[in-house]
């Protein structure tokens, strides 16, 4: 097992911790919720198969599903995200080759690339989870309060942990 | 033959994404809530533990608010004894203490306590998990009330943890009714405010005013009569509609829950025997 591997266990531990210990019991204003375990399926590195990304995917969601309750629902959203990982990735660095690094990240996309593409997996899964826990009571202004607060809240939070995952003497280049 | 392995080669990423898909609407769409297997919710072991050592830690946090309130708890039960005990004292002077018996109803009801080791307010629906379970007498669809007022329903059952329906979770519906008056309507929570819930189906004959108490019914083997339930807010009622709608603040604290009562029923086995035999009857 590589250090990479390793690493990114240890990565996906912690924030699943993070996540059912803290983050699901933030509740800003009662619209804002922090989804923070995304982060995980965003960093993973591009390199990696899609079978692999997908599969990890659903199991982080089913997972964070078992600890707060919610059935299905992460699982589902987290999967076509996995999915929709490259395809989001595409729009902002056109060519893969350009990557220095294979792990998406501020340093190898650049902060404007790396900003819009974590702006936009965020959004994409708020929007998913709201939609689906939405089925049961339709009221489309706090859907659309839930969705824009809560992709703003998990953008500052990831963005924090962004900051402390990379190490200092790589900013510095 | 090797045509087709190759095809499915090609796109098993598109095969393993369907299946993943459908894995989790199987999950997401499996609909009762009373029907999720204990090992996909919080009740399981590992989710349990985890969330027994977080509350040993989080417990700490509210507890001046609790103290507060089981304090006023403590003043108003005070108040009851003095109460009762001039009604002894009364029935004393009458001499009839020794021909009194003792009312069989009051032994129906025996409480579980049991702290709350996870719990969430901010979904559309909400889950309580405690750390008493089957081997403590817990049993699926008992009530739950705290300190203030009612908390929930049981449903998902551990030998040592059991999940809660919250009554902030549109799958529970109690009957209950305004405190002193009979007619009975339907309470739910409608998923905006955690502090408050709708009464809904109250019949347009019933009387009420703002900030009159709210109390259960009793019309089931869940909760007792007369646990508190909230205060009304204000009402609605649609010109063709038959029915009341109440706007209710909750008297439960439900992001400061941490010990509850699970109220055990004992004629509640007896209670279930009786409707299943009148119903074969009214089928026979």
């Amino acid at each position: 097992m590589s250090k990479t591997t390793l690493q990114f266990m240890l990565l996906g531990f912690i924030l699943v911790l993070a996540q059912v210990i803290v983050f699901n019991h933030i509740c800003l204003f009662n619209v804002a919720v922090p989804m923070v375990f995304i982060y995980l399926i965003i960093r993973l590195p591009i390199t990696l198969s899609l079978n692999w990304t997908l599969t990890i995917g659903f199991f982080l969601g089913l997972i964070v599903d078992i600890f707060s309750d919610t059935y299905g629902m992460n699982a589902l959203s987290c999967t076509v995200l996995a999915m929709l990982r490259r395809p989001v990735l595409r729009l902002y660095v056109p060519r893969e080759e350009d990557l220095t690094r294979p792990e998406p990240s501020m340093l190898s996309l650049g902060t404007a690339a790396f900003m819009k593409y974590l702006l936009t997996m965020t959004l994409i899964y708020c929007t998913l989870i709201f939609i689906i826990e939405a089925f049961t009571f339709f009221n489309p202004l706090q859907l659309v309060l839930r969705i824009v607060f809560s992709t703003i809240l998990s953008l500052i939070v990831m963005l924090g942990i962004d900051s402390i995952m990379t190490p200092r003497s790589e900013k510095r280049l | 033959m090797s045509e087709l392995l190759k095809f499915f080669v090609r796109y098993s990423s598109w095969f393993l994404f369907v299946v993943y898909v459908i894995a989790g609407c199987v999950l997401l769409f499996s609909g009762n809530p009373f029907q999720h297997h204990v090992y996909l919710t919080s009740a399981n072991e590992v989710s349990s533990g985890l969330y027994r050592a977080t509350n040993s830690v989080t417990s700490y946090f509210s507890l001046k608010e609790i103290n507060e309130d089981l304090q006023r708890r403590n003043s108003d039960l005070e108040l009851e004894i003095y109460r009762l005990n001039e009604v002894i004292r009364g029935y004393h002077q009458q001499a009839y203490a020794d021909t009194m018996t003792v009312d069989s109803a009051l032994s129906r009801y025996h409480f579980i306590i049991a702290h709350v080791i996870n719990n969430s307010i901010n979904r559309a629906h909400n889950y309580i998990t405690i750390e008493k379970g089957r081997l403590d007498g817990i049993e699926p669809e008992m009530g739950v009330m705290d300190q203030n007022g009612i908390v929930g329903i049981v449903n998902v059952v551990g030998d040592h943890t059991a999940r809660l329906i919250s009554v902030l979770n549109p799958y529970l519906r109690l009957s209950c009714k305004v405190k002193g008056h009979d007619q009975v309507g339907s309470l739910v929570w409608d998923g905006q405010d955690p502090t408050e819930a709708i009464l809904e189906e109250l019949p347009k004959h019933s009387e009420f005013m703002p900030g009159d108490t709210i109390v259960t019914s009793g019309y089931s083997s869940v909760f007792p009569e007369g646990v508190p339930v909230g205060t009304v807010l204000s009402s609605t009622r649609d010109i063709e509609d038959n029915f009341y709608t109440l706007r209710v603040k909750l008297f439960t604290d439900f992001s400061t829950l941490s010990t509850v009562r699970v109220i055990r029923d004992n004629m509640r086995h007896e209670l279930a025997t009786v409707e299943k035999e009148l119903e074969i009857k009214n089928i026979e």
